[in-house]
């Protein structure tokens, strides 16, 4: 076996540890009939198994709501209730006394459920699915004799690489930084919501390397480099040395860019850049605040409820709200209104839609479920009073999503009123422009917001029409093609001219080539994750606008996106000639 | 057999944790216990059938219990419906 794998780096950082290997996934359960005499005893280890499996668990339970909180924990405590159900022991011991060795009868069983769970048309049933996937799993796990270790098994303090096929919000649930110490999948890109959730973290993590849970047994000794890309596994003591010798490097690199934080993030022919964090968790804001970020350019509100058995109520909204308002100190904290949906979505459902990112997610679902929608809104009004709030809608294709959304806040400011609950009036709303419909009617949206931000990923994946979860498509996957660029710069053009603040937020704005051609652009304002603050500043303290103009419009000519690449990354090699940080992972491939 | 209909009065309706304590609450019954919402009518000791109700709030419910406690089962049940498991 090829002892380095190779994913892509989704995390930075190096670790060394033992393998956590996690096959969270419904085994294949062969046809197995049992002979009449046998079916007494089947029944048993059937009830046995289910025992088994619901004292698990009630560890799990237990373990869960000691490290994530009660809220958390409330997951397993459903899917217990689920193992005991008597109408499904019934369907199964009716299939068991037709011959059906007890795996088989389960896996049927727990087939019919969740298809007609799945397929139901309240989206509360549609959530329920994740959890009958992971008693299925559990389950047949424990009757076929699988090894069933939940990642909250693992002990403190081991440091261990968890290797799985592909991070579920229930087990994102079950993660203690403790025992984990990097993350490795087979699924996923750069973007997917693991890789920005271990960014978030701080772990190391590789995803996209396809087989890896096939190719491990579990327990080997490995090093995992998330800023390469690799995971090595039963490495030689010369190559923990070189890997040790490079994370040793990377961190005085940091601490050297970590001086960064107090100085201005202004080119050398002085324009002012305005750069501030991204934060996914309030958790994160203390980090986000020391990083040298001006305040927060995107608070992704769907971590609140990602994993979750329901939706946070007000209260709960308005006290991570404000942390993060607060820890910023008067500074703009520019809100997300929840993108539930496409690939996040609450208490580990997922979407039955043929084309989920083209489905119903972030401001058409919120605009549907105003309730929901609503009780977001109160919480932000609220927030508001305690620092500089500005509310951002996501995915929004036209001008009617923003007008409605307006009068549900008009609507939310009156409940606030008439329960006689302080709060800001007149919160700056702003737009996501991620749809090429947004870019392109931009004139349309500046009459009746405040505020534009670019989001990157998507606007690459709906131009582009290329999936950005997909691994067969990451070279695809290009914030450099021309007609990115160039719906990029009409929305600053029209934003300027409207007077209008531009930003960017998306992953793309942390990479040094993009930081480049952004400000080529004419963005002037980036919000980038609270680590790659040091790194954006750096390079913006380093190059001219004059020579990122020059480069950027070098490169929206261009034929396509390597052209683009070539103009805007010869020009910046001019300005920082070979620095260690352009040389890995710099470009967009 | 004993009926009585209640309204699901809190916000996020019958989801997984209530759907939980409801069954909870209805094993400790030796009644059958029914739970209809329109044409759908559910076993009220099982989660899947009451989950299957996807009753949301302000959605309203029949309770049926049939059986030697069928008075105190019913009242139990409604009882802990109305008390909105805690939620808002």
């Amino acid at each position: 076996m090829d002892r380095a794998l190779t994913g892509i780096p989704a995390s930075p950082g190096i670790v060394v540890g033992p393998v956590h290997l996690l096959r969270w996934e419904v085994p294949d359960v062969p046809t197995h009939i049992i002979p009449d005499d046998a079916i007494p005893a089947e029944l048993e280890r059937y009830r046995a198994a289910v025992e088994r499996a619901k004292e698990r668990l009630a560890g799990v339970r237990d373990r869960a709501a000691a490290q994530a909180g009660p809220e958390e924990a409330a997951i397993f405590d459903v899917q217990i209730s689920m193992l005991e159900d008597r109408d499904l022991a019934n369907q199964v011991e009716s299939y068991i006394r037709q011959n059906l060795a007890a795996e088989k009868a389960f896996d049927v069983v727990l087939h019919e459920w969740r298809a007609r769970f799945a397929h139901h048309a309240s989206p509360m049933m549609r959530e329920r699915v994740g959890d009958l996937t992971d008693i299925h799993i559990r389950l047949l796990s424990i009757l076929i004799g699988l090894p069933d270790h939940d990642p909250v098994d693992v002990p403190k303090g081991t440091k261990a690489i968890l290797v799985t096929h592909d991070l579920t919000p229930s087990l994102t649930v079950q993660l203690d930084r403790d025992a984990i110490a990097g993350i490795a999948t087979d699924a996923g890109t750069r973007t997917a919501h693991v890789a920005i959730l271990a960014r978030s973290l701080g772990l190391p993590a590789v995803v996209g390397l396809r087989d890896a849970t096939l190719r491990l047994a579990g327990g080997e000794n490995a090093v995992l480099d998330g800023s390469t890309g690799t995971l090595v596994v039963n490495p030689t003591d010369a190559e923990v040395a070189v890997f040790q010798h490079r994370a040793e490097r990377e961190e005085r690199d940091e601490a050297e860019l970590r001086l960064l934080a107090t100085a201005e993030p202004v080119t050398t022919d002085g324009e002012r850049i305005v750069l501030r964090a991204n934060v996914d968790l309030p958790e994160e804001s203390p980090q986000a605040a020391t990083s040298g970020a001006e305040g927060v350019g995107l608070m992704r509100t769907e971590f609140l409820v990602v994993g979750r058995t329901t939706m946070p109520d007000e209260e709960e909204q308005y006290r991570a709200y404000r942390r993060v308002v607060e820890a910023f100190n008067g500074r703009p904290v520019v809100i997300r209104t929840f993108d539930i949906g496409g690939d996040k979505l609450p208490a580990g459902g997922f979407p039955h839609e043929a084309n989920p990112f083209l489905g119903w997610r972030a401001i058409r679902m919120c605009l549907d479920e105003s309730d929901l929608f609503k009780v977001q809104l109160r919480a932000l009004l609220r927030a508001g009073l305690h620092g500089d709030v500005r509310i951002m809608l996501p995915l929004v294709v036209t001008i009617d999503e923003v007008r409605s959304a307006r009068q549900l806040l008009d609507e939310a400011a009156a409940e606030l009123e008439e329960r006689n609950v302080p709060f800001q009036r007149n919160l700056p709303l702003g737009v996501m422009i991620e749809t090429p419909a947004a870019a392109m009617c931009a004139d349309v949206f500046a009459k009746e917001v405040a505020f534009f931000s670019i989001g990157t990923n998507d606007l690459v994946q709906y131009t582009l029409a290329v999936d950005r979860g997909n691994v067969n498509l990451a070279a695809r996957f290009t914030p450099l093609h021309p007609a990115v660029l160039r719906l990029v710069k009409h929305t600053v053009d029209v934003g300027r001219a409207a007077g209008l603040e531009v930003a960017v937020c998306g992953e793309m704005a942390s990479q040094p080539v993009m930081v480049f051609a952004l400000i080529g652009l004419g963005v002037r304002q980036l919000s980038v994750a609270p680590r790659a603050v040091p790194l954006v500043k750096h390079i913006i303290r380093g190059i001219s606008a004059e020579l990122a103009v020059e480069a950027a419009t070098a490169a929206i000519a261009s034929d396509n996106a390597a052209g683009a690449e070539r103009q805007l990354a010869g020009r910046l090699r001019a300005a920082f000639g070979d620095a260690s940080f352009l040389g890995d992972g710099l470009l967009v491939s | 057999m004993v009926e009585r209909s209640v309204h699901v009065s809190n916000r996020n309706g019958l989801h997984a944790r209530p759907a939980a304590e409801i069954v909870k609450a209805a094993a400790r019954f030796r009644s059958d216990i029914t739970i209809v919402r329109d044409d759908l009518e559910v076993n009220g000791k099982s989660i899947m059938g009451v989950m299957m109700l996807a009753a949301e709030y302000g959605s309203e419910l029949l309770l049926r219990a049939d059986g030697s406690d069928e008075e105190d089962a019913v009242s139990a049940i409604a009882k802990l419906i109305e008390s909105k498991f805690g939620e808002s």
